[in-house]
């Protein structure tokens, strides 16, 4: 196993009126949201923001009340010295839909970047990148993050060709790509675990990141440790804070007691998940 | 404008910079919120509810979405009293007012957990959560049974020299026999109220959302339950009253100042936006300017009557 170098403690998270700058659905249900924030402090792959669609201020928006858990997609510099964070969601339920209403000049509530990024695999090692559903979202950035030698080859799947998120930004990554959809509407065939199996058949290895339906990470995980292969996971709890206060999206441990997703996660060693005590 | 209102309140000998706290087990120990927001602009904190011993809480789903609230079943889960007083408070910014909430399954708990903190100088005061509404045992059977609640309140004045605050249940047919009850046994002020006691249901998985089945409602729904509440307590006391329920804006503390709280705890809305509590407490001031109430202490019970 390759060790995982230490990486720097990740930014203060920031609480800001974020402006969107563009707002749209990408076929399908899913959307892809960029957002014009003063004073972002950067984030890090793995890494995640609370929206608060519709609600600003002293504006009212008592229902739903939530804000909810997005991962940055990926963030680049804007004028005035302003950061655009880009986010890819999909259409759940009530809270997203609204979502989808937020229209260009409109502020929506942003609090981050919150959360452990993932640990970046040495250079040297051979990682594996697994996404399906909304986790793809979490996943860019790393592949990005990881180094070329690190030869990092991506694995995503989908229901269907149309439900298939950032599927052209991942490909113009130029990284090896292996697609997996359900109905066969585009690449292979079946679940994405599929292609996993076959690479970790070959031995040569090092690391597994993945981010999707709790089924996909825990299968992921259990494949992986088949193998000895190291695998982290990034959950996807439900959560009302996102920053510790609530103790609302606790992830059972083997020893019998609680990590908290938003605190310690949502980037987990897979081996610290007692995977089934997750909802 | 606001500089010149006076914001100063005292809560049964608490004495506060402005009436706008933070309430139990929302805004954890102090330090997950100290980016968005400086608590020493605040009036102060209620920590997360301590048992003697540290505990664990319940398993996921823990909370879940309601109309215009969530609930949560969380169970209390608590790092214990003494690292509370060994780590927790002296990561605390100085100038932050501290109200430790004391929690346990039998009156005896209670005092342990006064007991070490009365000599504790952060600790302003101390909250008895006699209200939990979806721990097994202990919480809100004392906040529903007048005489185990005498019994609680008597319990912890004999343990602690500091301010007493009684977290009541709004799970109950008289707040006002409660409240007396309290008064009766020499509590410093009512905090008022906890989540009120509620369910909901997976159809699709014909299952409760919690998995604790019972849990905990708080946020907007429960507002204008709590500003009753509030309400007839302060008709049949003369200790003060911290409301809680659903304040979001300073609007909606105005009322429960207006209904006759001293002060007032936000709660879930910290999780919305956790500057909520700063965004409060300055329009509290602000709206007594605009009011002519030269103090915010002025504002409470000044309910105009038809
Ligand atoms: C750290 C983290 C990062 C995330 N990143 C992204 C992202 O980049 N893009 C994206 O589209 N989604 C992401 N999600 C999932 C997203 O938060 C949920 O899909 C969203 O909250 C659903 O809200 P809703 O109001 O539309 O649905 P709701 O009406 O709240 O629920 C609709 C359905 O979605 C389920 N659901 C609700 N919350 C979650 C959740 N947190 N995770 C999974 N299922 C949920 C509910 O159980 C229900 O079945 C992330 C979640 C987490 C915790
Ligand atoms: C997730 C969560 C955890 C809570 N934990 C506690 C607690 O430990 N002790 C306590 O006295 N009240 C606790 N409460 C109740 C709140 O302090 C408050 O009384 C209630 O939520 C109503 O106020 P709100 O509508 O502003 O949230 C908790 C509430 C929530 C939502
Ligand atoms: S979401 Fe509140 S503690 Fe994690």
């Amino acid at each position: 196993m390759t060790s995982i170098p230490s990486q720097a403690a990740p930014a203060l998270a920031i609480r800001a009126d974020a402006e969107v700058v563009e707002n749209r659905s990408e076929g399908g249900a899913n959307h892809r949201l960029r957002l014009r924030v003063q004073g972002w402090p950067g984030s890090t792959p793995g890494q995640f923001v609370m929206l608060s669609p519709g609600s600003v201020g002293e504006v009212r928006r008592d229902d739903p009340l939530l804000p909810r858990p997005m991962a940055v997609y990926r963030e680049h510099p804007a004028a005035g010295g302003a950061a655009e964070v880009e986010i890819l969601y999909r259409v759940e339920g009530r809270g997203t839909a609204l979502l989808t209403e937020s229209a260009p000049g409109e502020a929506i509530r942003i609090v981050g970047p919150l959360g452990q990024p993932f640990p970046l695999a040495a250079a040297a090692a051979r990682c594996l990148v697994v996404g399906g559903g909304t986790g793809v979202a979490s996943l860019y950035g790393l592949v990005e993050a990881l180094a070329a030698e690190s030869r990092p080859e991506v694995l995503l799947g989908a229901r269907s060709a149309d439900d298939l998120m950032a599927h052209d930004d991942f490909a113009a990554l130029g990284r090896p790509l292996v697609v997996t959809t359900e109905d066969g509407s585009l690449g292979e065939t079946g679940l994405v675990t599929a292609p996993l199996e076959r690479a970790l058949a070959r031995g040569d290895v090092d690391t597994v990141y993945s981010c999707g339906p709790t089924p996909m990470m825990r299968a992921c995980a259990e494949l992986a440790a088949a193998a000895g292969v190291r695998c982290f996971v990034s959950l996807e709890n439900n959560m009302a804070c996102g920053f510790g206060a609530c103790l609302g999206c606790a992830a059972p441990r083997p020893a019998g007691d609680y990590a908290l997703v938003c605190r310690d996660g949502p980037v987990f060693e897979a081996s610290e998940i007692a995977w089934d005590g997750l909802p | 404008m606001s500089a010149a209102v006076d914001t100063k309140v005292d809560l049964g000998g608490i004495s506060l910079r402005n009436p706008v706290l933070t309430a139990s087990g929302t805004f954890g120990y102090g330090t997950e919120l100290a980016p968005f927001l400086d608590l020493t602009r605040i009036g102060g904190f209620v920590a997360k509810s301590l048992t003697p011993q540290p505990r664990i809480g319940n398993p996921p789903p823990r909370i879940a979405e309601a109309p215009a609230g969530m609930l949560n079943a969380i169970s209390l889960e608590n790092v214990g009293v003494e690292a509370f007083v060994r780590d927790k408070l002296p990561a605390l910014p100085d100038g932050v007012t501290v109200i430790a909430s004391v929690f346990g399954t039998e009156p005896a708990h209670y005092a342990e957990v006064c007991k070490r903190l009365a000599g504790v100088p952060r600790v302003a005061g101390v909250e008895v959560n006699a209200s939990c509404p979806h721990v097994k045992a202990g919480g809100i059977e004392f906040g529903q049974d007048p005489r185990a609640l005498a019994e609680l309140v008597r319990t912890v004045k004999r343990a602690t020299g500091q301010p007493v605050l009684v977290k009541l249940s709004p799970n109950v047919t008289s707040i006002a026999e409660m409240a007396r009850v309290c008064e009766g046994e020499g509590a410093d002020g009512l905090s008022l109220v906890n989540a009120v006691q509620a369910m909901d249901v997976d159809v699709a998985r014909r299952r409760t959302v919690l998995r604790n089945g019972l849990g905990g409602l708080s946020g907007p729904a429960i507002r204008p339950i709590a500003l009753r509440m509030v309400w007839q307590a302060a008709q049949a006391v003369s200790i003060p009253i911290c409301g809680i329920g659903g304040i979001m804006t300073a609007e909606d503390a105005v009322k429960f100042l207006l209904c006759g709280a001293v002060a007032v705890q936000v709660g879930t809305a910290n999780y919305l936006d956790p500057a909520a509590a700063g965004r409060i407490a300055d329009g509290i001031a602000e709206y007594a300017a605009e009011q002519g109430f030269p103090r915010v202490i002025d504002l409470v019970g000044a309910l105009e009557s038809w």
